[in-house]
């Protein structure tokens, strides 16, 4: 009986203890996606309203680093942008148009950028989650470079940042 | 109590009717072929201008005839609308002024059998015109079996002709797809960056004011000038001293000036007057018109627009 409350113990505390690392891991790859450790190329021209871009992220596991890239896609399109690629690519300027503090940043994104944030409606994987082994790098030790293809809803991702009053749409003061 | 009730009442309703009058005016825009497409494919009439032909663009032929541009167009027309902008369509605003034209030569008043009273000045002002042209350029390229679009979309502020918004680049060039698909890339490809520098155009407005163009003339039977002196001062500079008081940050500058006309370019007037209301060209140079019509200077003038954004005044007489 003693053995199997002991082994029930032991079990519990590994399961919280490989989730608080789980967390943990997900958790540096949200701060990398805050410190725009990430870097976007545009793929090509997508449909209406859509943006076909491939999503560098760094991390020290290649998971963390797909996971992230949606993140990173979304989180790019609002405050980066990607210059074009020559013919094939137009350049595209980051949605946010106006200036924003800490506390702003973090009164709508904070929840938005959630692991079960509102970002998700706005990506989808291109190429159905796979990725071209090619665009799995270790550029470090223990650093890994992942390339991912999304497509991101601009169009839609612009309207609720405009509902929202994050961004000044082109009618805003009309 | 109730004096103080009636008091959040009255500043409540103030405030409602200052959000009411808010809203900037709204510039419209319109997109029109350039006019080396139009030449460069044949829609063009010309004329004998004292024996130098000229070319200008035959832009009810270009509509009629050629069905990419009415493509590449009603593209551009549907992201602006998406955008909240939805904007003029060249090829109906120009049936719509050959119908209103029509219409308007066959009308006769009831009781008197009068015609419409039209001046020569309204019959030239009779044509398609918007606040932004956005004048559109494409070319097919082609290397062998290799084609690709060459595409150009310019924002164009209608009075101060300076370049607003700006769109350029040659599209990825394809054996397969043809002209079609190839200039509705071009368009999704670029509408982003246009409507970015569009946006930045409106910004600016906001913060600085809107650009407008204004002029003085004078009337040839009128016993003063420009030069002449009131209070010790000379017109032309008074006038410059009003504009200095009355624009944002007393922007603006005087590119002529003679004795006889003035012309003010870069005048940044308010988007919004001190009562909240907007105002463009006309209603800002209003004030001036006042000012200079009433006492101590008391000159009699004519307050003529064209549009947001331009506005003349002629002096010495209605």
């Amino acid at each position: 009986m003693k053995t199997t409350q002991k082994t029930l113990i032991i079990l519990v505390f590994l399961l919280v203890g490989m989730q608080s690392y789980g967390q943990r891991k997900q958790r540096l790859a949200d701060k990398d996606t805050k410190a725009w450790h990430y870097d976007i190329e545009c793929v090509g021209t997508g449909k209406e309203g859509f943006k076909l871009i491939k999503v560098w992220s760094y991390s020290k596991k290649p998971k963390y680093a797909i996971t992230q890239s949606w993140k990173n896609a979304v989180h790019g399109i609002i405050f980066k942008g990607f210059s074009g690629t020559g013919r094939s690519c137009t350049g595209f300027r980051p949605l946010i148009n106006k200036s924003m503090n800490q506390k702003q940043y973090d009164a709508f994104f904070k929840n938005f950028f959630l692991d079960s944030g509102q970002y998700s409606q706005f990506v989808t994987d291109a190429a159905d989650g796979s990725i071209d082994p090619r665009d799995v790098l270790k550029v470090g030790k223990k650093m890994y470079k992942i390339g991912v293809v999304v497509n991101v809803n601009v169009s839609q991702l612009r309207k609720l940042l405009e509902e929202e009053g994050i961004i000044n749409g082109l009618t805003t003061g009309f | 109590m109730i004096k103080q009730l009636k008091l959040l009442i009255c500043l409540a309703l103030t405030l409602s009717s200052c959000n009411l009058f808010s809203q900037a005016k709204k510039p419209t825009l319109m997109v029109v072929p350039s006019d080396v497409w139009c030449i460069e494919r044949g829609y063009y009439l010309t004329f004998n201008n004292q024996g130098t032909p000229i070319r200008i663009p035959d832009y009810k032929r270009a509509f009629q005839e050629n069905s990419q541009v009415n493509q590449v167009i009603s593209q551009i027309n549907g992201l602006m609308a998406e955008r909240g902008f939805p904007l003029k369509n060249m090829e109906t605003v120009i049936r719509s002024l050959q119908m209103d034209s029509a219409e308007d030569n066959m009308r006769s008043s009831k009781t008197s059998g009068s015609n419409i009273n039209e001046s020569s000045i309204d019959a030239l002002k009779k044509v398609a015109k918007a606040d932004i042209i956005i004048q559109l350029t494409w070319s097919l390229n082609k290397v062998g079996p290799k084609k690709s679009v060459n595409f150009n979309l310019q924002g164009l502020d209608a009075y101060t002709n300076k370049q607003i918004a700006t769109a350029n680049g040659t599209g990825a060039p394809s054996f397969s797809a043809e002209l079609p698909v190839l200039l509705s890339e071009a368009v999704i490809a670029h509408m982003d960056n246009f409507t970015a520098g569009l946006q930045d155009h409106f910004d600016d407005m906001f913060i600085n004011g809107r650009e407008i163009i204004v002029r003085i003339q004078t009337w040839e039977d009128w016993n003063e000038d420009l030069e002449s002196e009131f209070n010790g001062e000379e017109l032309g500079y008074l006038i410059e001293d009003w504009l200095t008081d009355n624009t944002v940050k007393g922007r603006f500058s005087t590119t002529d000036m003679t004795e006889s006309m003035a012309l003010f370019e870069q005048v940044r007037i308010p988007v919004l007057n001190n009562s909240g209301r907007a105002i463009d060209a006309r209603r800002y140079l209003r004030d001036l018109s006042k000012y200079l019509s009433n006492s101590p200077y008391n000159i009699p003038n004519k307050l003529v627009m064209k549009g947001l954004g331009r506005a003349t005044l002629i002096l010495g007489g209605k």
